[in-house]
């Protein structure tokens, strides 16, 4: 007789699996952390998503000073001011993107926001190629402590591959 | 999740097929050479992309790679004989050389010259590092031969096996860049098995059990990069390399030897697991040989007379429940590989990814999809894909402690390449 593992690993068995939806859709966050990143979300947010929204922290760069609150460290596309903290409350995964050779500092107020409210963080960074390893590390030594998985990609096609992987 | 027409270009690899041609376009390890010890041996049937080929070594020693099958009325020609540098069917005697052209057509005129009408399909079948490799795609592409490290030291410093698994290659190779479950699936192993064991690498992972990943590409894949925290504020990187489009190479642990896999398709539903160990500046110790050849670190034992893993889906893989409520091993499997591939089995032939749910620690497979389907367009365009060139294929996995504001891919910059003569850069 058949073991058990052998009859139901088999594409016959995978017949019966059960096809319902085994998750809900998740609230996912994509921050553009500089200006060439801008362009990249802004491109990003024209197609159809389940539950992603696009948001800029570029104009917001520098660290605020002790105490200062975190309310407005956002803006949306169309410019309006968003609260960062309830953003960061209302988001199972918050993406930060950066360009490689920009300034990520907003990363650390993005980041510690996401840290207080537990929430997971990615940071990608693109263009990594095309610059000196010194200024790709600055930009990584911004990001590395606030992301808790960090992708250094060479094409911008890659965040659209990757929300849609993330069911985003 | 993938879409289902991503799914299936990513998963199906028989002939005229895209992911089918990545594959072709590069040597692959066909058998080992152990399984041809010597001229005119028994020949061997090899299933490999979707194809039936048959293995065999003439009188003069040249390695064939050949169709399975006579050419006259379809006859398996594993029941051929071997005989006088070639192949003979048994049926009507028609004859075959090393490179599948027919020499003899018993029932026609020698001088009708027939036979040279008739001809298998065949492709070439080099040794090197124990290992017949095959390259199945179209002769004006064939590359130089591969320069995979193992390959290229010593018979006394590298082992090689390869065990079947009932899956497709995807799915397992998956597995080989999934750094994230080994501090589960594989906690077990870490301090008990002879070929991981005694690494201070290895308290440092169980120290820290969430690991942070950073995934970069590298000229051939993706260098996967699993950070754990260290003494003094530094960090410990495991650094796993991924070619395209079925290489994988594990960090290595203390002085143990290095390992890692190539995951070959045999059809759609079945792949070979091939894991290789090596050192290079000296040959394996007789104690870690015989632990590889019983099956242990990355290895497995086999059904005697066959490359089946003992553990199989057939006796539910050996799962012992009580060692696993006792924590000797995660799951209830014993051994690494066949962790893995108990898992991975247990998916299905082909597992459906439009349901899966990928998480952000799985940007590394989400990487190597990527990557994968964007050199499978690029290919459509007539440009070689990536894993292929020798630069690609002389690549290490590393472990190495770093200062937090160091980037493993500069900082490590050489650890990554083979260094001629040297060990790698291990913890």
């Amino acid at each position: 007789m058949q073991s058990e593992s052998a009859r139901m690993s088999s594409a016959a068995e995978a017949r019966y699996r059960i096809d319902a939806p085994n998750s809900k859709p998740r609230s996912v966050k994509v921050i553009a952390l500089d200006h060439p990143s801008e362009r990249v979300i802004e491109d990003l947010a024209q197609r159809k998503w389940n539950n992603a929204s696009f948001f800029t922290a570029s104009a917001f760069g520098g660290t605020p000073l002790k105490g200062d609150s975190f309310a407005g460290w956002l803006s949306d596309l169309a410019g309006r001011t968003k609260n960062l903290i309830e953003e960061v409350n209302s988001a199972d995964l918050v993406v930060m993107v950066a360009t490689a050779g920009e300034s990520a500092q907003a990363a650390s107020i993005i980041g510690e926001a996401c840290s207080v409210k537990r929430v997971m963080t990615t940071a990608l960074v693109l263009g990594g190629q095309s610059i000196s390893d010194e200024a790709l590390s600055k930009t990584l030594s911004h990001l590395r402590p606030w992301a808790l998985m960090l992708v250094i990609a060479s094409a911008e096609e890659y965040i659209a591959d990757m929300l849609a992987a993330l069911r985003a | 999740m993938l879409r289902k027409e991503q799914n299936d270009l990513l998963t199906q690899t028989g002939p005229g097929t895209p992911m089918g041609q990545m594959f072709r376009l590069s040597w692959q390890p066909a058998l080992l050479a152990e399984e041809l010890p010597e001229n005119e041996c028994p020949q061997v049937r090899v299933k490999l992309l979707g194809e039936r080929l048959l293995a065999w070594r003439d009188t003069q020693g040249n390695y064939a790679l050949t169709d399975e099958f006579c050419a006259h009325r379809g006859v398996s020609l594993w029941f051929g004989r071997n005989e006088h540098n070639g192949l003979r069917c048994p049926y009507h005697g028609w004859k075959y050389d090393h490179t599948g052209q027919c020499t003899e057509v018993p029932s026609e005129p020698s001088e009708s010259g027939f036979c040279q009408k008739i001809k298998l399909k065949s492709y070439p079948l080099v040794e090197r590092g124990g290992v017949l490799w095959t390259y199945m795609g179209p002769p004006e592409k064939q590359p130089p031969l591969p320069e995979w490290e193992f390959a290229m030291v010593p018979g006394s410093h590298s082992f090689m096996s390869k065990r079947l698994q009932e899956s497709n290659w995807l799915q397992a190779m998956e597995g080989g860049i999934d750094s994230s479950h080994v501090s589960f699936l594989h906690s077990g192993e870490l301090n008990s098995d002879p070929l991981f064991k005694g690494s201070k690498g290895n308290t440092y992972n169980m120290a820290d059990m969430k690991p942070v990943f950073e995934v970069v590409e590298s000229p051939g894949g993706l260098y996967i990069g699993a950070r754990r925290n260290a003494e003094n504020g530094n960090y410990y990187w495991r650094v796993t390399q991924y070619v395209m489009p079925a290489f994988t190479m594990i960090p290595p642990r203390a002085d143990h030897p290095v390992h890692g896999h190539f995951w070959v398709p045999i059809d759609d539903e079945n792949c070979w697991a091939w894991s290789f160990d090596y050192k290079v500046t000296r040959p394996l110790s007789e104690k870690e040989r015989k632990a590889m050849e019983a099956g242990q670190g990355i290895h497995v034992a086999y059904v005697p007379g066959t490359y089946i893993p003992t553990a199989n889906k057939t006796n539910d893989y050996l799962v012992d429940r009580k060692a696993q409520k006792e924590g000797r091993t995660y799951s209830g499997v014993f051994g690494i590989a066949m962790q893995d591939a108990s898992l991975q089995e247990s998916m299905g032939p082909i597992v459906d990814r439009t349901k899966e749910n990928l998480v952000s620690t799985d940007n590394g497979i989400i990487m190597a999809r990527h990557r994968l389907l964007r050199a499978l367009k690029t290919m459509e365009k007539g440009d070689t894909p990536p894993g292929i060139v020798a630069e690609h294929q002389r690549v290490r996995s590393a472990a190495v402690v770093l200062p937090p504001d160091k980037h493993f891919k500069d900082a490590a910059k050489e650890a990554l390449v083979v260094q001629t003569g040297k060990e790698h850069v291990t913890v």
